[in-house]
C-alpha cells in the first residue's frame, strides 16, 4: 500500500498555534481539514517502545472482513510489535457500552452517527485534528463528513454512508412508475394482495412524513435538546395523512425482523428499510429484487416528497486510549478508500469514500443507487436523546390509528414536548 | 405451637426501645472503661494495644498495633486525598492536547467525581469500622484489668487462637461472608445512596465531566404530583402502582395455581403423577431467558399466536367484542398495555406454577392425615376440608416464603424485562418523557434509565425507594420466620 | 385405625353410598386426567417450539408456521458446536460459564454453609440484629448497585477477568442463608450438646456432626449456586465488556445473538444453543427437586 504524502504546513502551523495558544482539541476548529505526513508517523515509530496493544470494536458482522485489515495494517510497520485484539460491538449499540465505562472501552471502536453526539459529549472521542495517509475531510461524502463532525470539529472517520433507509420492492408487483408514489404502491399492493412494511414505531421512520412536509426537527447549540416543529400549522395534516395511510391496512407498521420474516413469506411485497435487508430482498424476490428512493405521499391533496435520516457507520478513537498515535493510523486504514471498497465487495456496504462510491461495481447495487436517489431529501440525522421515546410513542399512536381519539394537536404537542424537554 | 406468645410478645416498639437501650449501654460501658481503666488503657485510647502489652498479650498486641499502623497509613494515602475532594466531589475537567507531528495527547488529569464518591465511602466506611474496632479495643483493655485485678486467668494468644474454632467461632465462620456482603452489597448500596444526592447523570458522566452534590433535588423532582416537563413525579407513582399491583397477581397466581396444579397430581387416581411433574419441572429447568425471549416472539403482534389466532377467528371475535381494536389485524398480546399487563401475569403464572407446584406438593404431603380423616368423618365434602383443613394449613408453612415471593416479584427484572424490552412501547406520552413504560416495574424503569440514558442519578433515588418497599415488607416476613419462637420450636 | 369399628357398622349405608360415588368419581377422574394433560400441554409448548426450532433450516424468527417449514436440519448444532465464528463461540462460552459456576459453587456453598451454622447452631451477642440485617440486605436486588458494584470490582482490577465474575456471584452468597438454616434448625440441638458434652469444638460439630446430617441442603445449595451463573445476562454483560467475544459466557453470548443485527440469522442457533445447555441444567434440576423442596418448606413439614 503507497502511503500518500500530504503535508499541509499551513494546517500544522494553525494547529501549533492553537497549541501554544492553550486551546483543548475540542474547540480547535481551525485544525479541522489538516493533514501531516510521514514524517510524524517515523516519529511515532521511533517513539514506540515494546509492544502496541489496542482493541478494536467491531460489528459482529463485520469481524472477518476487519480482521483482514487489522493483519494487513499490522505488516505495514514491520519494526513495530503490535498485539491488536477484536472485540466484536454492535453499531447500534456501541455507545451504551462506550459510555458505562469509557477508560475500558476499545481504542478504536465503529459506531453509527446518531450516537456521536453522546459519544462527543462524554468526551469519549479522540478529535480528528490531523491525518496521516488520507485525507479524510475530502476524500469522503461531504454529506459523511458533516455527520462526523460536531460544532465544525471532525470527531471520526466514516466508514461506511449506507445507514439510511429507502423503499425495496419487488419488480413484479410494482412497475418503477409505481413507486414514485405511495398512493399507486398501496393500489398494486392492494392488486396484488400483499402489503407494504414500514417501522413507524420507530423516530427515526416517523421522521420521513414531517420532514417532507417541511416540518423540522434539529438539535440546538447545547448539542443534547431538541427544536422541534411538529405541532406548527400543518403538523396535524400529516398526522392525520399517517393516520389515513395506516387505515388502509395495506401500509402496515412491523419492526425490522417482523418485515424480515414479512418478506420470506410473502406477506409484504416492498418496505421501508436499509441496505441491511438487501440480502433478505433479494433472497424472496430473486430477479425481481429492486430499490427506489422514498415515494411520495398525499397531503391535503399535493404529492409530497418523503423524507429521510441518512446515516453512516463511523470509526472513532477513544480519547483516553494510551496509544492515540497508532489508533488514529489504524482508524484511518480501515476507513480509507481500499479498505471502504473491499468492504463493498464482502458485504455490500455503501462507501462514504467518494472514489470508492463512484466506482462501477458499486454503482451497479440497486439499493445503494436508491440510497443515493434518496440523497437529495435526506438530512443527517442528529437529534438529541430526547427524540426517540416520544416520537416512537407517537408513531405507535398513529400507527394504530389513534385509538383514545385525542385532538391530534393535542397529541402532537405533547410529543414535541417530550421532544424538546430538557435532559434530567 | 406455644412458642406463637413469644413471638407476640416481641413487638416491634420493644425491638425498637431495646435497639436504643442497646446503644446507650455501649456508650456508657465505652465511658466506663476511659474513666476508671489505669494506665494501660487509657493509652489505649493513642497506642492501640498497650493494653494488651501491659497484660502480657504481646502478640495480640503487636497485630492490634500493626491494624493502627495500617489504618494510619491508609488515612494518609488514600482516605485524605479522597475525603478532602468529597465536598465538591472534584473541581479539575480532564484537559488534552494533541501534538500532530508527535502523534502523542498531551493530558492534564482531571477529577473522577465517581472514583472520589466511591474512594470516599470506601474510606469512610473503613473509618467508621476502625471506630468500632477501636472502641471494642479499650473497652477489651479495661475488662483485662479487671480481670487481672481480680485474679482470673488471661488468655494466652494460643487458647485465643484456639477459641477461634470454638468459643468464637462464629467470628471466624462470618469473618469471610462478612467481607464479600461488604464489598458487593454494604459499599455498592451506600454509594448508591449517595449519588441519589448528585447530579450524575448524562449531562455531568465521570472521566470528561464533574458531577456534585445537589441536596434532596431529585427526590423533590420525583415526589412531586405534577407532571412538569420532567414528569418524573407522574411515571413515579404509576409504575409503583403497578409495580404493586404486578406483586400481589403474581405472587398469588402462581401461589394458588401451585396448589391446584400440585392437588391435581397428587390426585390418587391420576396415572403417571412423576412423568406429569416432570413435565412441567423440565419447563422451569431451561434457563428463564431462553424460555422468555422465546414467548415474547411467541405472543409478538405478527408472531405464531397470532397467525393461529387470526386462522380460527379469535381476532375478528375479539375485534366484535370490543377487546382488539379495529384497525388491528392482530391481537396486540404483548404491544397494548391492558393486554400486555394480562399476558405478563398470564407469562408469569407459566413460569412460576411449577416452582410453587413443588412446593406445594411436599407441603400437602405433610398435612396431618389425622386432621382430614376426622373432618371427613364429620361429613366435609372435598371443598370444605380444602379451604378448611388445607389451605389454612398451606398458608401456614408457606406464609413467609410468600412475602419472601412478594418481594422478590416487586424486583422481578427478568419477566419484565425479557418479555416487554424493545417490543412494547408506550402511548402515553407523559412516561415516554420520563422514559418510562406503563409495564414498568421501578426496577426495570431504572436499569432503563442507567443502561439506555446514564441518570444515575434518579435511578438512585428510584432504588433507594425500592428498598425501602422491600425493607418494610422483608421485615414483617422477618418476624414471622425468624423471630424466637419458630425457629427453636424444632430443636 | 379406631375408625374401624365405625365403618364396619355403617358398612350397609356405605355400601349404596358408594355406587353413586363410584359414578361421580369416575367422572371427576376423566376431567382431573384432561385437565393435567391440558395444562401440560400448555406449559410444553413453548419448550417444543424451542426444540423444532432448533433443527430449523430458517435461521430467523418464522413467525408464520410452528414446525419449521423450510425443513429440518442439523446443521444449527454442528455451528454451535464445531463451528464457531464471532458470534457463535459456544464451546468457549460453555467452558468459561463453567468454570465460573464450579467456583462460585464452591464459595458460595460454603459462605452459606458457614453462615447458617452460626446463625442456626451458635447464639451469641448480635444474632438476631444480623440475622435482620442480612435479611432486608438480601431483599435488595442486584441490579440496583449493578454500576457501583461495577466500580468496585474495576478499582481492584477485576473486571474482565472471570475471577470478577467468580466474586460477583458468591461474594454476597452469604445473605442467602435462611432455606439452608431453617434446615440446620430441625437437626436436634440435643446432638451437639452430645458431642459438647463429650469435649467436641464448635468447629468439630461443625465437620463431624452438622455437615454429614446437612447433606440434602448441601446438594441444594451446590445445585443452586452452580445454576446461576448460567442464567445469567445482566451482569456478565456489564462485567465482561472487552468484546470479546470468547471471553463470554453461555448467558451473554445467547443473549447477543438475539441482538437487532443478528436475530434475523442466528435465531435458531440460538434455540439450538439455548436448549443444548437446558439438558444439563434439567437434569441437574430435576436432581435437586426434592431438597429444593425440603428445603423451602423447612423445618415446617416435620412440625
Amino acid at each position: 500500500m503507497k502511503m500518500r504524502k500530504f503535508v499541509a504546513l499551513a494546517a500544522v502551523a494553525s494547529m501549533l498555534i492553537g497549541s501554544l495558544a492553550g486551546c483543548s482539541g475540542a474547540t480547535n476548529e481551525s485544525s479541522a481539514g489538516g493533514a501531516v505526513g510521514d514524517d510524524a508517523i517515523q516519529n511515532l515509530i521511533a517513539a514506540t517502545e515494546g509492544t502496541v496493544s489496542l482493541t478494536v470494536w467491531a460489528s459482529e458482522e463485520d469481524q472477518a472482513y476487519t480482521q483482514g485489515l487489522i493483519d494487513e495494517f499490522i505488516a505495514l510497520y514491520p519494526d513495530v510489535t503490535f498485539d491488536i485484539q477484536l472485540g466484536s460491538e454492535s453499531e447500534s449499540t456501541c455507545k451504551d457500552t462506550v459510555l458505562t465505562d469509557i477508560e475500558a472501552a476499545a481504542d478504536v471502536f465503529t459506531f453509527a452517527d446518531d450516537q456521536i453526539q453522546a459519544l462527543v459529549d462524554a468526551g469519549a472521542l479522540q478529535p480528528v485534528s490531523a491525518y496521516y495517509t488520507y485525507d479524510v475531510a475530502n476524500e469522503n461524502a461531504a454529506g459523511a463528513v458533516e455527520a462526523a463532525t460536531v460544532n465544525g470539529q471532525l470527531y471520526a472517520y466514516p466508514m461506511t454512508a449506507d445507514n439510511g433507509y429507502f423503499m425495496f420492492y419487488d419488480s413484479s408487483i410494482y412497475t418503477e412508475e409505481d413507486v414514485q408514489s405511495l398512493d399507486s404502491m398501496i393500489a398494486a399492493a392492494q392488486a396484488s394482495g400483499t402489503k407494504i412494511g414500514m417501522d413507524l414505531s420507530s423516530g427515526w421512520y416517523l421522521y420521513s412524513f414531517f420532514a417532507g412536509a417541511g416540518l423540522t426537527l434539529g438539535l440546538n447549540e447545547d448539542g443534547t435538546t431538541n427544536t422541534c416543529t411538529w405541532n406548527d400549522a400543518g403538523g396535524t395534516d400529516v398526522a392525520q395523512a399517517i393516520i389515513d395511510y395506516f387505515g388502509t391496512g395495506v401500509l402496515v407498521n412491523m419492526t425490522d425482523d417482523e418485515q424480515a420474516t414479512a418478506i420470506a413469506n410473502g406477506e409484504i411485497s416492498a418496505c421501508v428499510n436499509g441496505t441491511w435487508r438487501a440480502e433478505t430482498a433479494q433472497a424472496a424476490w430473486g430477479d425481481n429484487y429492486a430499490a427506489a428512493k422514498l415515494p411520495t405521499y398525499n397531503l391535503n391533496g399535493t404529492e409530497t416528497q418523503m423524507s429521510s435520516f441518512s446515516g453512516c457507520k463511523l470509526v472513532g478513537v477513544n480519547a483516553y486510549s494510551d496509544q492515540i498515535g497508532w489508533s488514529m493510523l489504524l482508524a484511518e486504514y480501515l476507513t480509507n478508500e481500499a479498505a471502504q471498497i473491499g468492504r463493498f465487495n464482502a458485504r455490500g456496504l455503501g462507501p462514504s469514500n467518494i472514489a470508492a462510491a463512484n466506482s462501477p461495481e458499486v454503482q451497479a447495487n440497486p439499493a445503494i443507487a436508491a440510497l443515493a436517489a434518496q440523497a437529495d431529501y435526506a438530512t443527517p440525522q442528529r437529534v438529541g436523546g430526547n427524540y426517540w421515546a416520544p416520537s416512537q410513542t407517537l408513531g405507535e399512536i398513529l400507527a394504530s390509528g389513534n385509538p383514545d381519539g385525542t385532538d391530534l394537536q393535542t397529541l402532537l404537542d405533547t410529543a414535541v414536548e417530550g421532544i424538546e424537554a430538557p435532559v434530567v | 405451637m406455644a412458642s406463637n406468645k413469644e413471638v407476640h410478645a416481641k413487638t416491634f416498639g420493644k425491638a425498637f426501645v431495646n435497639f436504643f437501650k442497646g446503644i446507650a449501654n455501649y456508650f456508657t460501658d465505652f465511658g466506663k472503661a476511659i474513666s476508671k481503666g489505669d494506665l494501660a488503657v487509657k493509652l489505649s485510647t493513642v497506642l492501640m494495644g498497650a493494653g494488651y502489652f501491659a497484660r502480657k498479650k504481646f502478640v495480640v498486641g503487636f497485630l492490634t498495633m500493626l491494624l493502627e499502623a495500617a489504618f494510619i497509613f491508609m488515612c494518609i494515602f488514600y482516605a485524605a486525598p479522597n475525603l478532602a475532594k468529597f465536598g465538591t466531589l472534584g473541581d479539575t475537567v480532564r484537559s488534552t492536547q494533541f501534538d500532530p507531528l508527535t502523534m502523542q495527547n498531551t493530558v492534564i488529569e482531571g477529577d473522577n467525581s465517581f472514583l472520589i464518591l466511591l474512594n470516599s465511602v470506601i474510606a469512610l466506611f473503613a473509618i467508621f469500622v476502625f471506630i468500632l474496632l477501636w472502641i471494642h479495643n479499650i473497652k477489651r483493655a479495661y475488662e483485662l484489668q479487671q480481670d487481672s485485678e481480680k485474679g482470673v486467668h488471661i488468655a494466652t494468644f494460643a487458647e485465643d487462637f484456639k477459641s477461634l474454632v470454638n468459643g468464637r467461632f462464629n467470628i471466624t465462620l462470618l469473618a469471610l461472608p462478612t467481607l464479600g456482603v461488604i464489598l458487593m452489597n454494604v459499599i455498592p448500596i451506600l454509594i448508591l445512596i449517595a449519588i441519589a444526592f448528585t447530579n450524575y447523570d448524562q449531562m455531568h458522566m465521570p472521566p470528561s465531566a464533574l458531577f456534585t452534590w445537589v441536596g434532596l433535588a431529585n427526590f423533590k423532582n420525583i415526589l412531586s404530583l405534577s407532571s412538569g416537563s420532567s414528569a418524573f413525579g407522574y411515571a413515579f407513582f404509576k409504575v409503583l402502582g403497578w409495580t404493586l399491583v404486578w406483586a400481589f397477581f403474581s405472587t398469588f397466581t402462581c401461589f394458588l395455581g401451585g396448589i391446584v396444579l400440585a392437588k391435581l397430581i397428587t390426585y390418587r387416581k391420576v396415572k403417571f403423577p412423576k412423568i406429569w411433574r416432570t413435565l412441567f419441572v423440565v419447563t422451569i429447568a431451561v434457563p428463564q431467558f431462553v424460555t422468555l425471549l422465546l414467548v415474547r416472539y411467541f405472543f409478538g403482534d405478527t408472531g405464531i399466536v397470532n397467525s393461529f389466532c387470526t386462522g380460527i377467528g379469535l381476532t375478528e371475535f375479539l375485534k366484535s367484542i370490543g377487546l382488539v381494536a379495529n384497525h388491528l389485524s392482530y391481537i396486540p398480546f404483548l404491544t397494548n398495555p391492558g393486554w400486555a399487563k394480562f399476558m405478563i401475569i398470564m407469562i408469569n403464572i407459566w413460569v412460576g406454577v411449577p416452582y410453587q407446584m413443588l412446593i406445594a406438593t411436599g407441603v400437602l404431603l405433610n398435612i396431618p392425615e389425622s386432621q382430614i380423616e376426622s373432618a371427613k368423618l364429620d361429613g366435609a365434602n372435598a371443598w370444605q376440608i380444602f379451604w378448611h383443613i388445607t389451605m389454612p394449613y398451606v398458608l401456614f408453612v408457606e406464609g413467609p416464603t410468600l412475602i419472601t415471593d412478594f418481594v422478590r416479584n416487586i424486583n422481578n427484572f427478568n419477566v419484565i424485562y425479557l418479555l416487554t424490552q424493545d417490543t412494547f412501547v408506550t402511548t402515553n406520552q407523559t412516561l415516554a418523557n420520563a422514559n418510562a413504560k406503563e409495564v414498568d416495574l421501578l426496577v426495570t424503569w431504572l436499569f432503563r434509565l442507567t443502561n439506555d440514558y446514564y441518570n444515575y442519578k434518579m435511578a438512585s433515588v428510584i432504588g433507594i425507594i425500592v428498598f425501602v418497599i422491600c425493607a418494610v415488607f422483608s421485615l414483617i416476613a422477618f418476624s414471622k420466620f425468624l423471630s424466637g419462637g419458630r425457629e427453636e420450636s424444632y430443636q | 385405625m379406631e375408625n374401624a369399628i365405625s365403618k364396619h357398622d355403617n358398612y350397609e349405608q356405605k355400601e349404596l353410598k358408594l355406587r353413586s360415588k363410584k359414578k361421580s368419581e369416575t367422572a371427576t377422574t376423566i376431567i382431573i386426567n384432561a385437565l393435567i394433560a391440558i395444562f401440560a400441554l400448555i406449559w410444553i409448548i413453548p419448550i417444543v417450539w424451542l426444540l423444532v426450532t432448533a433443527f430449523s433450516k430458517y435461521r430467523g424468527i418464522d413467525t408464520a408456521h410452528f414446525f419449521p417449514a423450510q425443513g429440518w436440519t442439523l446443521d444449527n448444532f454442528k455451528i454451535v458446536l464445531f463451528e464457531p465464528d464471532s458470534v457463535v463461540q459456544y464451546i468457549a462460552w460453555f467452558k468459561n460459564t463453567f468454570i465460573i459456576a464450579l467456583f462460585s459453587c464452591i464459595i458460595s456453598t460454603a459462605f452459606v454453609l458457614m453462615v447458617s451454622y452460626t446463625f442456626s447452631c451458635m447464639r451469641f451477642k448480635g444474632r438476631h440484629a444480623m440475622m435482620k440485617f442480612s435479611i432486608i440486605l438480601n431483599m435488595f436486588p442486584g441490579v440496583l448497585s449493578m454500576i457501583a458494584v461495577y466500580f468496585v470490582m474495576k478499582q481492584l482490577g477485576l473486571t474482565n477477568s472471570h475471577v470478577g465474575m467468580v466474586i460477583v456471584y458468591s461474594a454476597g452468597s452469604g445473605l442467602g442463608y435462611l432455606i439452608c438454616k431453617g434446615f440446620m434448625d430441625t437437626i436436634p440441638t440435643s446432638i451437639r450438646e452430645a458431642a459438647r458434652l463429650d469435649g467436641a469444638s464448635e468447629v468439630e460439630i461443625f465437620f463431624k456432626i452438622i455437615l454429614p446430617l446437612s447433606k440434602p441442603i448441601i446438594v441444594y445449595t451446590v445445585i443452586s449456586s452452580f445454576l446461576a451463573p448460567w442464567a445469567d445476562f445482566v451482569f456478565a454483560k456489564l462485567m465482561l465488556n472487552s468484546g470479546i467475544s470468547t471471553d463470554w459466557t453461555v448467558a451473554i453470548g445467547l443473549y447477543n445473538m438475539l441482538g437487532k443485527d443478528l436475530k434475523s440469522h442466528y435465531f435458531s442457533i440460538f434455540c439450538a444453543g439455548g436448549l443444548l445447555i437446558s439438558i444439563p441444567i434439567s437434569v441437574l434440576f430435576i436432581l435437586m427437586q426434592k431438597y429444593y423442596v425440603a428445603g423451602v418448606t423447612g423445618g415446617a413439614s416435620k412440625g
